[in-house]
């Protein structure tokens, strides 16, 4: 992060520099207006290396239509490849191996989380069909994009030493193109995701008690929880927001140029790599809990069921909610005048 | 072993563009890929400078070192040329290039980029030495055939110097020193981590 | 930059070791192969993903073994570039460095190095085309030259030879523009122009009249010589770029001063040492105001003035009217500033002056040249190295067009319209001299008395359109201009485009011959018949010599044929005189093969008959000498030291003495008294009588010698000024025994009756030239120039206000010159200047608007256009204008404006540059643009496939009325405007 930090603050530095050039023509422009009595442009040359020092960069005028042309030098450059080939792939190892090592160590010290109750036969509906195909949406791209994205960072390190550079570039070529049109599905599941599940994803006082309790990891038993647990909402809103900035910073990246100019794009870049690989460390957390690292939840998205018993351990109220929903349903449907 | 460099005398260079049409003629550049421009500093003031810009062919070059597919490659006379072959146009290379060399003919959909295309030096791509397929990617190979940069040869004013980067600078220096000025050998600090000291 | 052959040759050794040595640091190309494995292909599997950006190679290929190298001369301006074209198949592939060029040492600018694109021809006109009710319709040439030497003949019978006008080209070889001139006198008229009448018309005036040629003194390669270089109304930036290395690499090794006059601070001004800003217009004022402190301090040169300069004292008189006061008041420059750049120009020397368009292009056009020319001659700084009067012509071969008379008052080389310089011609072209009177046409006056439009001088270029529109009665001749028969002349490039389409849309009958259409096809939609576009062949499809602007001819060759169906200018002009009926008069001594006259056979007619100009030494095969051996001169001096033109100056600068035989190796500094003229020396030229009767202040009068006093060139055996050489003054001197029988039989054919007055300029046998030399004396004379130029409306310039001029109160103390009939119509400036105070046309149009040069494009521009590489730098037209008037009116940098003009209520849309370029209150423009009008596009006016790629409003759409009385020069530089946004 530090490598963002940096970052932001060369931007701070460009927008002071290009506030301080604004003043000078400000102040130097009713100078003009009058003759001096000499001018000597040649004494008067610009020196390349004041302006690097005022404003590390050199931007001047250009004929051609292309105006993003008209930046002569801009040595930030070096600066974004020391944080891409650097600070970058320090960040992604770090979240994403660190990530994996945590759930390995968790496996073997907890292993499975296993129903107490063990399994009970009846099923209640937790994501219906809709749900389900919004979050299968999302997560298929999701994975697309990971891969292909983790492929710009590391796949010169890991992949091209293996296969060589032609194939690397075709696969990568392919990658590149998987990546920009999955991100239109991604952007759109990610935006159903957030209205669909924004009501179950509210923080409460009960996310407080769950999370106090580490969310049954401290303790033996489970804390209560509704709809979605304070871990889960984590993920929600690791979802929306990660995805969401992932994918205003990727679309800047895609459309290069348009509400940007350079710095702006190797901002963007920086904030779409660290979102990403905090993103899919965060994702990797979420694949493990719902797959073998807990008895039970990968059928709430595989099939939309789950067992009334695992709904008791791991979302009591949620269950409570919905089966006092299911008596009321019931209650006015006897209530009903029988013909 | 020469070490090839460009220097462009700002204090010579006069906007005539006769780089930037004499790199288009030579190597069939299609419009909007501009491998080399000329960029006017403080225009329409005193002290006014012109720099013709392109690809500095870097020590240590940005541009191969963040490529996801290492596309780049550096000839033993230390120019940095690429393979079209296989670049996948991520731009890259763009963001890091401290000088705004490489470009992208825009491809299909939402303004996508293709392939990079940048100044080769006039040294060609990979392909055989004046074969025609380097020459339809990559443009003429005027190095192989013992001939220097065309831009820098048809230069009005001498301002843009190319060659062996020794050669270029004692000739740098010297016009400094005849004449007593001198805005700096722009793009070198960034480029070769080193100035010519005047 | 190793730009030594010798160097490069070495390269290509070490090069090619160093690309197959496996040296560390690097990978060649083949060890970049083997790793990346493309070699053995790649991942095939997934197929070839749509990512086609490997663009296809169209017109070029790569550097084809065994291509042809052949050398011409860069079209686009007078520096005379040589360009080195490979040649293979017919096709033109490549082009390299001009090394060996002493001119330009392998440098191009933006438009030499694009120019192989030129005949690549995407834009380029096809084929013959006629205009049938409003559609461009394919004919043959055949029909073609049919149709149109028919319609001429009727417009001939019915209206006169004089209404056919014949406007040429600065893009005509040396050949070409001769054989122009000569057909224009062989059709009969002496309305034939070219673009020399918009560019430096004045200048050639102006120059003649101070000290005898109206040419660039000294060259471009010379100003490395310079200590003070002074600019002004010139942005050889851009205009000139190549000029620069020699100018710049000349102020950097003699540390010399460079100014920059300027109202807009240019390209150029950026280089310079000394910028001034200056209001457009008021060139005599600055250079009065300079002289005020020149003279003040005692800066002048009193001996040069007194040994060879006629009539300063007259200035003096005018200059100390221009106080530092009144000169800032009028020009905008501070006293302090002014006295500075006086005293370097004045005290560091050699000085010399260099000047263009933003000067010439004024009513005050010639006034201006001349106030330069007497600020040089005042501070003694003509006739050296370093020095002169260093006058950047515009095309490649306006010098040469306007040597060999494309011009409405002289026939070729200067011999003006008199009736001895139509017998010369006559003699030299052995056509009788009455068949030429009877050609032309005969007005009667009211007294009864005839006289022949034969010796008067035609309608400037600036004028035709007026000679269309006028009432009849108002134009001087038998009737209005009712043709325009166009070779290689844009139509946008004089002022009041407006009234130009009416123009256009009265005419008869309208030829355009050039390998592109011209704005002539498209600017007037009116126009629905009687058009014909003719395609022509580009100056790099013929063969022929070129003049560049330092006087030096240059053999181009024909680097590919003419391509599609265009035809050579020499061609076209020899099936028209077929057709017109006077071929056999017109090409006696001429070869013609295959309906191509051959070009060396015209230049040596030109030799032949050259010899006021000195354009009598230089052969085809001198010249092609000099290009096949170029790396025998060298660039500093310009001489050969070695091979077969050993002492030669390369291109034989005129004046090139006596025949070809003579050997004079030309002349690379005109009056240049150092040198013997046997080897490229001169003298002032006494053009205007020896003595010249003065009436002093008390009444009584003296006469006043013009020859020069006690000052002659190098080895003169006359110790003093001398008139010019005739036969009589060489029997005076005794020297007559020195010509041969063959020189003196053809003196005595020329004059038999008084062969004593048979002069140098028109002895056929070159000899009267060739003994005064032997004698170390110019055959001219040696003469005063003249400070005081009598005979001019303005003998001593004085400052007028531009016609519309943003300071009207200026204008009752600096009135424009009255009202006049000039070149067979009225100039009535001072009426439209008068008006304009009294309408306040400055409150409605407070912005100064004057036009210039763009690197990428030349002149009307339509053929850089059309060129893409070009097109691609420059694609929309535009205004600069001061962020302050910006500011004002809302404007922002890029935006579209419409720019209001003071007259026709014109209107213009184009693009804003804001930029401190430009002061406060002016805008500029560059006239390159064209095709489009009143914010509506016109490109569907074009044939199809023949518009340019880029097309823009005409700066002229607004520029305004107002002409030079000496040349009919136009204004374009000084007038004025008013900006919104659109």
């Amino acid at each position: 992060m530090l490598g963002v930090l940096a970052k932001f603050m060369m931007q701070v530095r460009f927008i002071a520099g290009a506030l301080a050039l604004a003043f000078t023509i400000a102040i130097a422009a009713p100078a003009t207006a009058q003759q001096p009595t000499t001018v000597n442009p040649t004494a008067s040359a610009v020196q390349e290396r004041q302006l690097l020092q005022e404003l590390n960069r050199i931007q001047g005028r250009v004929t051609i239509p292309d105006k993003k042309a008209d930046l002569l030098e801009q040595p930030a450059g070096r600066d974004w490849r020391q944080w891409h080939q650097v600070t970058l792939r320090w960040i992604g190892a770090i979240a994403i191996l660190g990530m994996l090592a945590l759930l390995v160590v968790f496996y073997l010290a907890r292993g499975q989380v296993k129903l107490e109750k063990g399994l009970s036969g009846r099923k209640i509906v937790r994501f219906n069909a809709v749900e389900r195909f919004v979050h299968w949406l999302t997560a298929t791209c999701f994975l697309v994009l990971a891969v292909s994205g983790l492929n710009v960072t590391f796949g010169k390190a890991l992949l091209l030493p293996l296969i060589g550079p032609s194939a690397f570039s075709t696969w990568s070529e392919l990658a590149k193109y998987s990546h920009n049109f999955l991100s239109f599905p991604f952007t759109i599941g990610v935006i159903l995701i957030f209205l669909m599940w924004i009501g179950s994803n509210i923080p409460n006082r009960t996310d407080v008690e769950w999370v106090k309790r580490g969310g049954g990891i401290i303790g033996k038993d489970h804390p209560p929880a509704g709809h979605f647990n304070a871990g889960q909402k984590m993920i929600y809103w690791i979802v929306v927001l990660g995805g969401g900035a992932s994918a205003v910073t990727g679309y800047l990246l895609l459309f290069p140029f348009y509400g940007t100019e350079i710095s702006g794009m190797q901002l963007a870049q920086i904030v779409h790599s660290v979102v990403a690989v905090l993103f899919i460390a965060a994702m990797l957390g979420h694949i493990y809990i719902g797959t073998i690292g807990m008895e039970g939840a990968f059928e709430a998205m595989g099939e939309g069921t789950v067992d009334v018993n695992w709904a008791k351990e791991h979302h009591p109220l949620w269950l409570d909610d919905e089966l006092n929903r299911t008596k009321e349903t019931q209650a006015q449907a006897a209530a009903r005048p029988a013909e | 072993m020469a070490r090839m460099k460009f220097l462009c005398d700002a204090d010579r260079c006069i906007e005539c563009n006769a780089c930037v049409t004499a790199c288009k003629n030579e190597h069939e550049v299609p419009w909007g890929i501009n491998r080399r421009r000329v960029v006017t500093i403080n225009d329409g003031k005193p002290g006014e400078r012109s720099v013709s810009m392109a690809c500095m062919h870097c020590t240590d070059a940005p541009c191969a070192a963040v490529c996801p597919v290492d596309c780049f490659y550096t000839t033993a006379d230390a120019v940095v040329l690429h393979s079209k072959d296989l670049c996948i146009g991520c731009g890259y290379c763009f963001y890091a290039c401290p000088f705004g060399a490489p470009q992208y003919p825009k491809v299909g959909n939402f303004g996508s980029r293709g392939k990079m295309d940048k100044c080769t030096f006039c040294a060609g791509g990979p392909e055989a030495d004046g074969s025609k397929e380097e020459y339809e990617k990559y443009g003429a190979n005027r190095l192989a055939e013992g001939k220097l940069p065309l831009c820098a040869e048809m230069c009005s004013t001498k301002s843009l110097l190319a060659g062996d980067g020794d050669v270029i600078a004692q000739i740098y220096k010297e016009r400094v020193s005849r004449r007593g000025y001198g805005s700096g050998a722009w793009g070198w600090q960034t480029a070769y981590r080193e100035t010519i000291a005047t | 930059m190793l730009t030594k052959r010798s160097e490069r040759q070495a390269r290509r050794g070490s090069l090619a070791a160093a690309v197959d040595s496996q040296a560390a640091g690097g990978f060649d190309r083949r060890t970049f192969l083997r790793r990346s494995g493309l070699v053995a292909g790649g991942l095939a599997a997934l197929g070839a993903l749509p990512l086609s950006s490997v663009r296809k190679a169209e017109a070029a290929g790569p550097a084809v073994a065994g291509a042809t190298i052949r050398k011409n001369i860069c079209t686009h301006c007078s520096v005379g570039c040589t360009l080195i074209a490979e040649v293979s198949n017919g096709v033109w592939v490549g082009q390299e460095p001009g090394w060996d060029s002493p001119i330009n040492r392998g440098s191009h600018c933006a438009k030499g190095a694009a120019t192989r694109e030129l005949v690549h021809g995407d834009r380029r006109l096809r084929y013959p085309m006629k205009l049938v009710n409003g559609q461009w319709t394919r004919i043959s040439w055949d029909v073609a030259i049919n149709e149109i030497g028919d319609k001429m003949m009727e417009i001939r019978a019915k209206s006169g030879a004089d209404s056919v006008y014949h406007l040429g080209s600065a893009k005509f070889t040396n050949e070409g523009a001769f054989l122009f001139r000569k057909f224009a006198a062989f059709w009969g008229t002496n309305s034939v122009d070219h673009q020399a009448r918009i560019c430096h018309s004045t200048t050639v005036a102006g120059v003649a009249n101070t000290w005898g040629y109206g040419a660039q003194t000294n060259s471009y390669t010379d100003i490395r010589n310079s200590k003070t270089i002074l600019f002004i109304g010139s942005n050889a930036a851009e205009a000139h770029p190549v000029s620069l290395q020699h100018i710049l690499e000349g102020k950097e090794s003699n540390r010399a001063n460079m100014i920059v006059m300027d109202p807009r601070m240019t390209r150029t001004a950026a280089h310079a040492t000394e910028y001034v800003r200056i209001r457009s217009g008021t060139d005599i004022p600055v250079i009065w105001g300079m002289l005020h402190h020149i003279f003040k301090n005692g800066w002048e040169d009193k001996q040069f003035i007194e040994q060879r300069v006629y009539g300063m004292d007259d200035i003096r008189k005018e200059v100390a009217k221009w106080t530092p006061e009144e000169v800032e008041r009028v020009t905008g420059v501070p006293g302090a500033q002014l006295e500075k750049v006086a005293k370097m120009f004045a005290t560091q020397k050699p000085s010399t002056l260099i000047w263009c368009m933003g000067s010439t292009q004024h009513t005050v056009g010639t006034a201006n040249v001349r106030a330069f020319c007497i600020a040089l001659l005042a501070t003694g700084n003509v006739g050296g190295p370093g020095m002169g009067a260093n006058i950047f012509r515009g095309h490649t071969n306006v010098q040469g067009a306007t040597d060999l008379g494309v011009d409405i008052a002289t026939l070729p080389l200067y011999y003006g319209l008199v009736e001895g310089a139509w017998r010369h011609w006559s003699r030299v072209w052995e056509v009788d001299y009455n068949w030429f009177a009877d050609r032309f046409d005969k007005t009667t006056a009211a007294d009864g008395k005839v006289t022949s439009t034969m010796n008067t001088p035609g309608i400037p270029s600036t004028r035709w359109f007026d000679a269309t529109l006028l009432d009849k009665k108002d134009v001087r001749q038998k009737d209005n201009v009712k043709a325009m028969f166009v070779m290689g002349h844009g139509g946008n490039t004089v002022t009041r485009v407006p009234q130009a389409q009416k123009g256009v849309e009265k005419l008869e009958l309208l030829v355009v011959c050039d390998p592109h259409p011209t704005t002539w096809a498209s600017m007037a939609p009116g126009r629905k018949n009687g058009t014909y576009l003719l395609p022509i062949a580009t100056s790099y499809e013929t063969n022929g010599s070129r003049t560049a602007s330092n006087r030096a001819l240059q053999w181009g060759e024909q680097i590919v044929k003419p391509i599609f169906e265009s035809k050579d200018d020499l061609e076209v002009m020899y099936l028209l005189a077929k057709k017109l009926g006077f071929a056999d008069q017109m090409f006696k001594n001429i070869k013609v093969e295959n309906n191509l006259p051959v070009p060396e056979d015209i230049l040596r007619e030109i030799n032949r008959g050259g010899f006021s100009t000195g354009y009598c030494g230089q052969s085809p095969e001198r010249l092609k000498s000099h290009m096949a051996n170029q790396k025998d001169f060298d660039m500093r001096t310009q001489r050969a030291a070695s091979g077969p033109n050993k002492g030669d100056y390369y291109g034989l600068p005129w004046p090139c003495w006596g025949t070809p035989e003579f050997k004079h190796p030309g002349t690379p500094l005109l009056y240049n008294t150092n040198l013997s003229i046997k080897e490229g020396g001169g003298t002032f030229r006494p053009r205007f009588g020896l003595e010249r009767e003065e009436t002093l202040p008390d009444g009584t009068k003296r006469k006043v010698s013009l020859l020069g006093n006690g000052y002659y060139s190098k080895d003169s055996e006359i110790k003093d000024g001398y008139p010019e050489f005739t036969l009589g003054v060489l029997k005076k001197l005794g020297w007559d025994k020195d010509l041969t029988e063959a020189e003196l039989a053809i003196i005595n054919k020329i004059n038999p009756t008084t062969p004593d007055s048979v002069s140098w300029a028109i002895d056929l046998s070159g000899g009267i030239q060739r003994v005064a030399i032997e004698h170390g004396c110019t055959p001219y004379g040696n003469g005063k120039a003249r400070a005081n130029a009598f005979g001019l409306p303005d003998p001593i310039p004085v400052h007028r206000e531009p016609i519309y001029t943003p300071r009207p109160d200026l204008v009752a103390k600096y009135p424009t010159l009255p009202n006049a009939v000039q070149f067979r119509v009225p100039n009535i400036g001072f009426d439209v200047q008068k008006a304009a105070v009294e309408k306040g046309i400055a409150k409605q149009f407070p912005l100064i608007l004057t036009s210039g040069r763009l690197v990428e494009y030349e002149g009307g521009g339509e053929e850089t256009r059309s060129n893409k590489w070009l097109a691609e730098l420059q694609q929309d037209m535009f205004v600069e204008i001061n962020p302050a008037d910006a500011a004002e009116r809302g404007i922002k940098d890029g935006a579209w404006v419409w720019v209001t003009g003071a007259e026709n209520n014109s209107k213009a849309k184009m693009k804003a540059l804001v930029t401190e370029r430009v002061g406060k209150g002016v805008t500029w423009s560059p006239f390159h643009f064209g095709g489009w009008f009143e914010g509506v596009d016109q490109r569907a006016n074009y044939p199809k496939g023949t518009d340019p790629i880029v097309l823009g409003e005409s700066v002229n759409s607004l520029t305004t009325y107002g002409f030079d009385p000496v040349t009919g020069m136009h204004e374009p530089k000084a007038t004025l405007c008013q900006v919104r946004a659109a």
